[in-house]
């Protein structure tokens, strides 16, 4: 610990501390635009400038570590003249007239900033230069009128998304931000995560869709979770009168540290399905509108009577799921109760977990990771957030080697990229493991006695050179702190064995010890683990059932389901949106959207988050819970099914919290 | 003793600041009891007391040679100059012309506007005044007060006149401090 005073407080803080962050814990306030808890310190606007005793100069804070008995002072004339001269030079630049600004009064730290140093005017009048507008992206706009050149988007381009898409171009006042070679942003190699436009303090980067439409003062601020994804990220859901604003990622975000991806920030307010209002059912071939009443009775008239066929969305709360299996699988003993992701992405891992309970990791791991392998998950598609924790490190030197019979993204940032021909993965894993055997790079020995014949085989199979399979073995094998990373391409496989032969090699080169486990499949949706904690993880194939009821709430609904159905007799659907499933329905039951419901999730390691309502449903859309709870009554069924107890009936393949 | 003299015009503005100072309603009256309000657009008078005034005020920014000669009287009439409202501060929504130059900007309005007429000219009367580029009250003659605001709070505007006309020095800061 160091002793630092300042304005005359004395505090303690730990060595290595910066002095802005040492003000900070004290209380004290030193006013920053380059600056950001969540970015590395940069130095580049000058206004977080304090005195220091026995230094002439004043010294940016951000940037400067805390030193044993410094003596600090933050708010002399001297210093408020200069961080004056600092806002004076700014303006200077370029187009920051406020009044059609849409950050203009509380959401620019620009203006802000000169209010706190009580500026009337700018000293220096603009030097009337134009820059170009970048509006060639979905999401945002890039006016580098506004820009002041922070550099934050920067650095969240790279730091947090690890994406690496902006820089800045040019020199001086002429600098710029550009994306790639400076390429239109809607052409470059963005991934759409938003980061940029969350971190920028002025107007120069402007999300479409809430941009002019509220002040942030005028916002309520919904924290929740995002139910995209297994990864849940906790969000802020901005509301104005009953409607979504904005999404923005949790700064206090535990797995996420305020980074989102595309479809978490964006999509909801995107959102172009049609929603449904109320229940529909099909009256002479064709969906009439009619009461709650009416529908509920049809449907509990045909389930007492006949087999029923049950899917539910892993969008939905474990709440809701374990009401949903308790009615099905439980009171009215269907043989078909499932997940519409019917355990493509967990089964094989459940299956597992059934002898090696908890042998999963934690997804932070992927953050201090020196060598990561990826094995059929493309995290720059699904789980973009998990590739961002270590995709931001790859520039400083972390290995990734990416295993995908398809060409991804990935590949071009993979070290080492291998493609074995589809289903060879097993044989690719067990010469992994025989080479590294061979080489006597194991951490912990596998015995293994048939090194040659496996290298063999995995070269015939899957069509990869024994070098290229030997420069992967080598890199995972060196690595100090490895990580396996395993997918869709490895689970829908629904193959034990891949999994143990994965476990193995994590075990084999230290990934998975007595201490760590750095091994981790990306399941699925928001409710993947839950589901499949709930056995809720058989493939969906129809047999004869008379009713299939579809609990769909707001997902997306693939081909395939649509397919399946097309054969089913009588068709219920709980659903939020029309689609080509609800067409085919025989009865639709409209739903609230993962906004208006409240619910528990459980993420890909394991953590436990409550999802908030941020909106009043409309008025003859029910709780997805809600629906199913009345129809459980109105068939004299009670449905006691507590989700605490669900999710432990089946041994878990990560730790839960 | 005499009531302190006001006095006030506007140039390259909207009006929209003098609109904000009639915006403080029956404070007015409170006004009046304070200060003298001389020639202001709203009222009958049009010139500043070539004798002076005690503070002078400008709304809107300097954007031809008679909005010029306009702020070269009012400095030169008034004991105070107050700039009020972002136009007479920064420049505001017309220096936004500053970027693409006045030519660019006079072609476009009366030449290349969709809502003009065929064969449509920039008025070219010897008569009007010579634009120039647009500026701030500053950047042409010496400034006492800044009031930014588009336009400034009412508040804003009876705190700065009741201040000066009481002999004291408005401070803007904090909850009065606002630039649009």
């Amino acid at each position: 610990m160091v002793q630092i005073t300042i304005n005359k407080q004395q505090i303690e803080v730990p060595e290595g501390t910066t002095v802005l962050r040492a003000a900070e814990m004290a209380g004290i306030h030193i006013p920053r635009l380059c600056d950001h808890k969540e970015l590395t310190p940069y130095g580049g606007c000058r206004l977080c400038i304090v005195e220091v005793q026995g230094i002439r100069a004043p010294m940016a804070s951000c940037t400067l570590p805390v030193s044993n008995g410094m003596v600090v002072e933050t708010e002399t004339e001297a210093l408020k003249k200069s961080r004056q001269f600092v806002l004076s030079m700014l303006f200077s630049e370029r187009n920051h007239f406020c009044p059609f600004c849409q950050v203009s009064g509380g959401d620019c730290e620009l203006q802000n900033a000169a209010y706190r140093e009580e500026m009337t005017h700018w000293p220096i009048q603009p030097g009337w230069n134009d820059f170009p507008v970048d509006t060639s992206h979905p999401y945002f706009v890039l006016d580098n009128n506004r820009c002041i050149l922070c550099r934050r988007c920067v650095r969240a381009c790279a730091e947090m998304a690890g994406n690496f898409t902006l820089s800045v171009a040019e020199r001086g006042a002429k600098s710029m931000i550009v994306a790639d070679t400076d390429v239109p942003l809607g052409e470059s190699s963005c991934i759409k995560c938003g980061s940029c436009v969350q971190v920028c303090p002025t107007g120069a980067l402007i999300d479409r869709t809430s941009a002019y439409q509220s002040h942030d003062k005028n916002l309520q601020e919904i924290k929740s979770v995002c139910v995209s994804c297994s990864v849940g990220c906790s969000i802020k859901i901005m509301v104005r009168d009953n409607r979504i604003v904005r999404i923005e990622g949790d700064w206090d975000g535990v797995v996420n540290k305020g980074v989102m991806c595309e479809y978490g920030r964006y999509a909801t307010t995107n959102e172009n399905r049609i929603r449904l209002t109320t229940p529909l059912m099909k009256k002479n071939g064709k969906l009439e509108p009619v009461s709650w009443d009416e529908a509920l009775s049809a449907v509990q008239e045909k389930m007492t009577k006949e087999s029923v066929a049950a899917l539910a969305s892993t969008r939905l709360s474990a709440e809701t799921l374990a009401a949903f299996k308790d009615l099905f699988e439980g009171k009215l003993h269907s043989k078909l109760v499932t997940s519409i992701e019917e355990g493509v992405p967990t089964a094989a891992v459940a299956k597992f977990a059934e002898t090696h309970e908890g042998f999963e990791g934690k997804l932070d791991a992927l953050k201090t990771a020196d060598t990561v392998l990826c094995v059929g998950a493309n995290v720059n598609r699904s789980h973009m957030v998990a590739g961002f924790l270590f995709k931001r490190n790859l520039n400083a030197g972390v290995n990734l080697i990416n295993i995908d019979p398809d060409e991804t993204s990935l590949d071009e940032v993979a070290r080492i990229s291998l493609k074995p021909k589809a289903g060879s993965d097993h044989a690719l894993i067990l010469a992994l493991q025989a080479i590294i055997a061979k080489e006597e790079l194991e951490r912990k020995s596998l015995n293994i006695k048939d090194a040659d014949a496996r290298i063999k085989k995995a070269v015939t199979e899957t069509g990869i050179s024994e070098a290229d399979i030997t420069k992967a073995a080598r890199m995972l094998a060196h690595a100090i702190s490895p990580m396996i990373v395993f997918g869709k391409g490895v689970t829908a496989q629904r193959d034990e064995k891949l999994i143990e032969a994965l476990y193995q090699l994590a075990v084999q080169v230290g990934a998975v010890d007595g201490e760590r486990s750095n091994l981790l499949s990306l399941k699925g949706e928001a409710n993947s683990q839950a589901a499949a904690l709930m056995g809720l993880d058989r493939p969906f194939n129809l047999n004869g059932e008379k009713v299939t009821y579809l609990a769909v709430g707001d997902d997306w609904v693939s081909k395939k389901l649509i397919e399946k159905i097309s054969k089913a007799q009588y068709v219920v659907v709980q659903a939020s949106y029309e689609s080509k499933l609800t067409e085919q329905a025989d009865v639709v039951l409209p739903v609230t959207i993962w906004a208006e419901q409240e619910g528990h999730y459980i993420n890909l390691d394991g953590r436990i988050h409550k999802a908030k309502p941020a909106l009043a449903a409309p008025e003859h859309a029910r709780d997805n819970l809600d629906v199913l709870t009345e129809l459980a009554k109105r068939m004299k069924l009670t449905l006691d099914a507590d989700w605490k107890k669900s999710i432990r009936e089946r041994k878990s393949s990560v730790a839960l919290d | 003793m005499t009531k302190p003299k006001i006095a006030s015009d506007w140039m390259c503005g909207c009006a929209g600041c003098h609109m904000s100072l009639l915006d403080m309603d029956e404070r007015i009256l409170q006004l009046v009891e304070l200060a003298d309000l001389r020639a202001t657009p709203i009222t009958d008078l049009k010139e500043p007391d070539a004798g002076g005034v005690d503070v002078g005020v400008l709304e809107g920014g300097i954007n031809n040679t008679a909005s010029e000669e306009v702020a070269h009287r009012m400095r030169d009439r008034s004991k105070i100059l107050v700039a009020l409202g972002d136009c007479a501060v920064f420049g505001g929504v017309p220096a936004l012309r500053n970027f693409c130059g006045v030519e660019a900007a006079l072609r476009r309005a009366y030449v290349e506007a969709e809502s003009n007429e065929e064969g449509s000219q920039i008025p070219n009367d010897p008569e009007l005044a010579a634009m120039t580029q647009t500026r701030a009250v500053h950047e042409v003659v010496p400034v006492d007060y800044n009031v930014p605001g588009c336009p400034p709070d009412p508040d804003v505007i009876f705190y700065v006149l009741s201040e000066l006309a009481q002999g004291r020095k408005p401070e803007l800061k904090d909850g009065l401090l606002h630039w649009h």
